[in-house]
């Protein structure tokens, strides 16, 4: 099954999701899928691993990436470039926002209320039910509240992304399944994809994924880790 | 209960409620916020109190009077916010009170930068503040041995009554790993009756406790002091812990390194072997005291030509190093600063240059 998104993607979720490395990924599967893409940092709560760290991977795919200004990107400061509501005025093919987490990361889409207008955009919560407080369903709809309230807009997706970095096995990714799709049943929300580490992915019986897979190659690592060359096929322009 | 994924700061904030602390008072500061944030919303549900001072000066004296209540009590803050602390940290090590401070150490001097460091190593280990005491000083290297230091950080604090500190870098507080919480860590807090100001009634004593740390009879004070000192030689006997890695081979190098950088070495370590050069690694897991024995033996190994203290600070451990070897090596630093952390080939190409 091929994902389907284009358009505004807005990449929301708890602390620790697993949100940005979706949207770096997400980013370079939409790029090689033909799509012009442009991503946004929006994390303004979180001071280190974020979408800027894969930065040199982006530009050197011709991902355009909306970050603060330079002399900017290690301050302690909640800064929102005036970039980033021209880019939700005038969309790329695709525009994926990675917002920060909680309703604290997430409170800073309400002042993009007016750049967002009338638009059309996918707003996915990013579920990782091996991280504490969204292990239930219940959980994960507390924070999906938590967030809409603080965004003042609704959340329409969801993205399964189960996993213990190194330590996921394929039981984690098939149990990770099964509760996204069980929370999507309850919720209503439609389940977008999931996802599973390129080193994991022999592994996994696709037979049993019962909806779209995105291949993560982890950018955020630690220092003393390499992060992963995407190997995505390249499908021509569209 | 299995792994789950968190951040070191989360585990720290959920490992102190496992050891039974119900008591954490804190100002935030990048990078360990999230220890208040993760607390401001667990700690109610298990019956707990997280109250944010007005400053960390505020923060430590809350601490002093929730150790002197006779209660488990914590705080976690960053480098200059500990600076801010280190008057309350002597008053408390002065009264004998145990309680445990989490510093998730950032670039400095001063404001510095919100990345991580080694940089507050001296500090740390050489007694913080005015006065003359020693604390504890643990330094995990990953999320899962934060949780652990962190559940054993109570007890200790107990059995010396004296603060005991977590020195983490800011990636041991922001980096996510699977981590698993394990019971047989819980311990029950000891009896503190004896010196307590926890109320006549409560332990239905007659007997007045008295908290202090002001002696005016020198002689007294030299007794005191005299008092804290064999804690601290106590601790030199009992407490050191360390992890020797590659230790039984015939290194030239020795590495001697800590936290973050450790994994780094490590990283470097297992490249530079299968490349056909061995290098022994002392990891230290407390840092005062200092494993001056190990890293002194392992130095003395017959095949070891030289000693590196590699460190995110500027030659602060390359002290310990060189009183530990006590001149039968020389003794390199290789470290880098202000938020960056050394790669695992700078440190190879490092390494190669003392084994030429």
């Amino acid at each position: 099954m091929e994902i389907e998104l284009e358009g505004i993607v807005v990449v929301v979720g708890n602390y620790g999701s697993g949100k940005t490395e979706v949207a770096i990924n997400l980013a370079v599967e939409r790029k090689k899928a033909g799509f012009d893409v442009r991503v946004a940092d929006l994390d303004l709560v979180n001071p280190y691993f974020r979408t800027r760290e894969a930065r040199s991977l982006l530009a050197g795919l011709d991902i355009d990436l909306v970050l603060p200004p330079e002399d900017m990107l290690h301050a302690d400061l909640p800064l929102l470039s005036p970039l980033v509501a021209g880019m939700i005025r005038k969309p790329s093919q695709v525009t994926i926002i990675d917002v920060g987490g909680n309703d604290a990361g997430a409170t800073v889409l309400s002042a993009l209320a007016e750049a967002f207008g009338g638009k059309q955009y996918h707003m996915l919560q990013v579920i990782n039910p091996l991280r504490p407080n969204t292990d239930t369903i219940a959980g994960c709809l507390n924070i999906r509240g938590q967030i809409e309230a603080a965004a003042r807009m609704s959340i329409n997706g969801l993205i399964g992304n189960a996993n213990l970095i190194d330590e996921t096995t394929p039981a984690d990714i098939y149990r990770g399944v099964e509760f996204v799709q069980r929370l999507s049943k309850e919720s209503a929300l439609a389940l977008r994809f999931v996802t599973v580490a390129d080193e994991l992915l022999p592994e996994i019986d696709m037979e049993r994924m019962a909806c779209p897979v995105l291949t993560i190659y982890r950018q955020l690592v630690p220092p003393w880790k390499k992060a992963r060359v995407p190997q995505h096929q390249f499908n021509g322009g569209k | 209960m299995g792994k789950v994924l968190m951040k070191g700061n989360e585990a720290i904030g959920e490992a102190a409620i496992r050891a039974g602390c119900l008591n954490y008072f804190a100002y935030p500061i990048t990078p360990q916020s999230e220890v208040a944030e993760y607390l401001s919303r667990r700690l109610p549900e298990v019956g707990g109190l997280f109250l944010q001072g007005e400053s960390e000066v505020a923060v430590s004296y809350m601490i002093l009077g929730a150790a002197a209540a006779g209660e488990r009590v914590f705080t976690t803050s960053s480098s200059p916010g500990i600076s801010l602390m280190s008057e309350g940290i002597s008053y408390i090590a002065g009264m004998q009170l145990p309680a445990v401070f989490v510093n998730i150490m950032r670039g400095g001097p001063g404001l510095g930068g919100i990345l991580p460091s080694q940089a507050d190593y001296l500090q740390a280990t050489k007694g913080i503040g005015h006065g003359d005491f020693r604390l504890l000083v643990m330094a995990p290297a990953s999320v899962q041995e934060a949780a652990e230091m962190t559940m054993k950080a109570f007890p200790l604090a107990e059995k010396y009554r004296n603060p005991v500190m977590i020195l983490g870098d800011g990636l041991i507080g922001q980096m996510m790993e699977p981590v698993e919480f394990h019971d047989n860590l819980k311990t029950k807090p000891v009896d503190k009756n004896g010196w307590a100001t926890n109320g006549m009634d409560t332990r239905g004593s007659s007997q007045r406790n008295l908290i202090r740390s002001l002696y005016l009879d020198p002689e007294v004070l030299n007794r005191h002091n005299l008092e804290l000192k064999a804690k601290y030689d106590r601790m030199q006997q009992e407490e050191i812990r360390f992890e020797a890695v590659n230790i039984d081979s015939d290194y030239k190098v020795l590495i001697v390194s800590y936290g973050t950088m450790s994994r780094v070495c490590r990283t470097a370590v297992d490249q530079l072997k299968a490349e056909g050069l061995e290098v022994g690694m002392i990891r230290p897991q407390t840092v005062f005291p200092f494993p001056e024995e190990a890293v002194g033996n392992a130095a003395a190994g017959k095949s070891c030509r030289a000693v590196a203290s590699i460190e995110m600070s500027m030659g602060q451990m390359l002290e310990d190093v060189q009183r530990s070897v006590k001149g039968r090596q020389p003794v390199h630093w290789f470290g880098k600063c202000g938020g960056e952390v050394p790669t695992p080939e700078e440190v190879i190409e490092f390494v190669r240059s003392l084994a030429r």
